[in-house]
């Protein structure tokens, strides 16, 4: 029992620690390390040990993304009055913590993906679970906006929503790594406007009661 | 007026939006006006006050919609009174009082960035959703240890978009204040300093400070105090004064002595300022001051301070004297100082243009030239819009090469019709006091 207990606490440390380095590598040298093997030499471990934990540098900055969600959540949810945050309170804060958390990792996420065209060719593969945590929590969003009628159900689109709130996500990180205002001011103008628009987009808007209407009269001839 | 005080859901974000708001306005003036001359082909006594309405209620839908430094021109603008048509004006007064909020996570985030704590944190309470609306920020209500505070937080990024905002709304301005384009350029580059000033919260605490201070001994007055360690470039924490906003309190049918002892307040605050700190309270619009308990004249905002350069003062001033008093030379003297008149102009011009000037100014020094002013005397008003009106048309000062008069003079107008209009509003006798230089 009591060595499962010490192994767990070596794989938590290993892991922590490559990421580390990971970072410290980039920041330090603008780029990725060259191979896996110098870079597990720097950290002194077996390279066979790196891939204990992981597949490839891709995976270790997916690592990074994974660190980065899980720190947004926490303090997010350390703040008391988040519970009490209607659907679209809860996103947008969950934007100004994730850009709050971003920007200690900024010189990182530069070095990686400043001059990048395009977030499709930028994000690839190393986004892939953070997405899929997002997606979660969006989720979760979308079903109390549902509830509260926030947002409202419309066939064969609803499904999609979360789509679009990743859309979001990754419009906001462009925009963040561009912004150059003071305390990326304009970062924040951006992430509330886009978080209106998309709220009113999947909103109940007039379109849905024109549609409505116009399948009440179709179905009244 | 109910659909304008509707919650705006959407801020238009980029400048391609922004400006397309504007053109839609530009569109439903244009319509407008068409409107007018149609109805006015079938019945010949349709007024074009009429117009102005329509016009006013296009233009302040699209201002309002984009906030930040547009409502404040729109604002300044409405502070001119002699210079837009009435309609224009009661309606951008509006701006004065409504905009759309702010998310309380945003809020949240703003307290986080410049005290690295939540506001709940700070406060006792404090209320989710903004209780006012400034033009480039919003109000919340906090309370701790059993004092009650209001917080002003800004708008992100009002700053940075001061002046690409201005350049937009420079063509509408060109339609509206009838001014040709050097002149306009001269009022739109003061404008943008002033409002860049505004957005300097820190500079705002300060010059709240200072001139409170300085003004504590007039009577009848009173100022929040301010809290510079709960305050932060984008903050400000004050005391929550308690009280009516000068509309809602002339709505409650105060007397004659109250109504002239909230004038007479508000004249010695200015005649204060101007004189003795050469700085003022540019800003004299009614949402700007709230009439306490034991009718008491409370300041609110600081955010527009003018501060008034020596030789400009004396020169602006010495004109109030009245025109029997002074010298030919002396007056032409000012009038190039105060660039009014140039080497430039033409013999023809200069007469002209000084005729103007005089008639403006012997007007709008009237109420020094006697011990006390009645400024519910509608006729005197009447006459100042009516000047600003030919003014406005003059085909003289539209052709002119130049921007005539100093750029300075431009708050200091603002702040003395201001004043004069909420005076004409509190329907005041003030005794009008001057300058000992000036006596």
């Amino acid at each position: 029992m009591e060595e499962i207990e010490v192994t767990d606490h070596n794989t938590e440390n290993t892991k922590a620690k490559i990421l580390r380095a990971f970072i410290e590598h980039v920041l330090e040298t603008g780029r990725e390390p060259v191979s896996v093997y110098k870079f597990a030499q720097s950290l002194q471990i077996r390279e066979e040990e790196f891939y204990q934990y992981y597949t490839s540098f891709q995976g270790v900055k997916g690592g990074v993304w994974e660190q980065i969600f899980e720190q947004t959540i926490a303090m997010m949810e350390a703040q008391e009055v988040y519970r009490g945050y209607s659907a679209k309170e809860k996103l947008l804060s969950f934007y100004f913590t994730w850009i709050e958390v971003l920007r200690k990792n900024r010189s990182y996420l530069l070095a990686l993906y400043q001059g990048q065209a395009g977030y499709k060719r930028a994000m690839p593969n190393e986004l892939r679970s953070f997405r899929n945590r997002f997606r979660d929590f969006a989720n979760l969003i979308i079903l109390e906006g549902k509830e509260s009628e926030q947002i409202a159900e419309r066939r064969g689109l609803s499904d999609k929503y979360d789509d679009a709130l990743w859309a979001e996500t990754l419009f906001i990180l462009q925009f963040w790594l561009k912004d150059t205002s003071t305390s990326f001011e304009r970062t924040d103008a951006a992430i509330e406007k886009s978080v209106n628009l998309i709220f009113d987009l999947i909103g109940k808007t007039a379109v849905d009661s024109l549609f409505d209407f116009a399948k009440f009269l179709y179905q009244s001839r | 007026m109910a659909n304008h005080m509707k919650e705006q859901e959407r801020i238009p974000t980029s400048k391609v939006q922004r400006a397309s708001k504007f053109i839609s306005a530009g569109a439903k003036v244009g319509g407008n006006y068409i409107k007018h001359y149609a109805q006015k082909m079938v019945n010949p006594s349709l007024s074009k006050e009429e117009l102005h309405t329509s016009n006013a209620a296009d233009i302040y839908d699209s201002l309002s919609e984009l906030k930040g430094s547009a409502l404040k021109v729109a604002q300044m603008m409405s502070m001119d009174k002699n210079v837009l048509p009435r309609a224009y004006q009661d309606k951008f007064i509006m701006a004065q009082y409504s905009a759309p909020p702010l998310s309380y996570p945003l809020v949240v985030r703003t307290f986080q960035k410049y005290f690295g704590v939540v506001p709940e944190a700070l406060f006792d309470t404090f209320t989710r959703s903004a209780v006012n609306a400034a033009s480039i920020g919003q109000v919340h209500k906090a309370t701790k240890d059993g004092k009650t505070f209001a917080v002003k937080i800004q708008y992100p990024g009002v700053a940075a978009s001061v002046s690409s905002d201005l350049k937009m709304v420079r063509p509408f301005a060109y339609r509206l204040l009838n001014m040709n384009s050097k002149e306009l350029d001269h009022y739109m580059s003061e404008v943008e300093e002033k409002l860049l000033e505004e957005t300097d919260y820190q500079l705002e605490v300060a010059r709240s400070e200072e001139i409170s201070r300085a003004c504590s001994h007039i009577p009848d007055l009173s100022f929040p105090t301010y809290y510079p360690g709960l305050s932060s470039e984008r903050i400000i924490t004050m005391d929550w004064l308690e009280g009516a906003h000068l509309k809602e309190w002339l709505a409650s049918n105060p007397t004659p002595d109250e109504r002239n002892k909230i004038g007479q307040a508000l004249w010695d605050f200015y005649h204060h300022q101007v004189h003795h700190l050469k700085q003022v309270h540019a800003d004299p619009h009614p949402g700007n001051f709230i009439i306490q308990e034991g009718v008491k004249l409370g300041v609110i905002d600081f955010g527009c301070v003018k501060v008034i350069p020596e030789d400009f003062y004396r020169g602006y001033f010495s004109l109030i004297k009245q025109d029997a008093l002074m010298q030919e030379k002396e007056l032409n003297q000012i009038f190039f100082d105060l660039e009014f008149i140039s080497e430039q102009d033409t013999a023809a011009e200069q007469a002209y243009f000084k005729g103007v000037f005089k008639e403006m100014i012997s007007l709008l020094g009237q109420p020094f030239h006697a011990e006390t002013f009645n400024f519910a005397n509608d006729a005197y008003f009447d006459r100042i819009y009516s000047m600003g009106d030919r003014i406005s048309k003059d085909k003289m000062f539209k052709n002119s090469r130049q921007a005539r008069g100093s750029r300075h003079g431009l708050f200091i107008n603002r702040t003395y019709f201001g004043l004069y209009s909420l005076l004409n509003q509190l329907r005041a006798n003030i005794t009008t006091t001057k300058p000992d230089w000036l006596k």
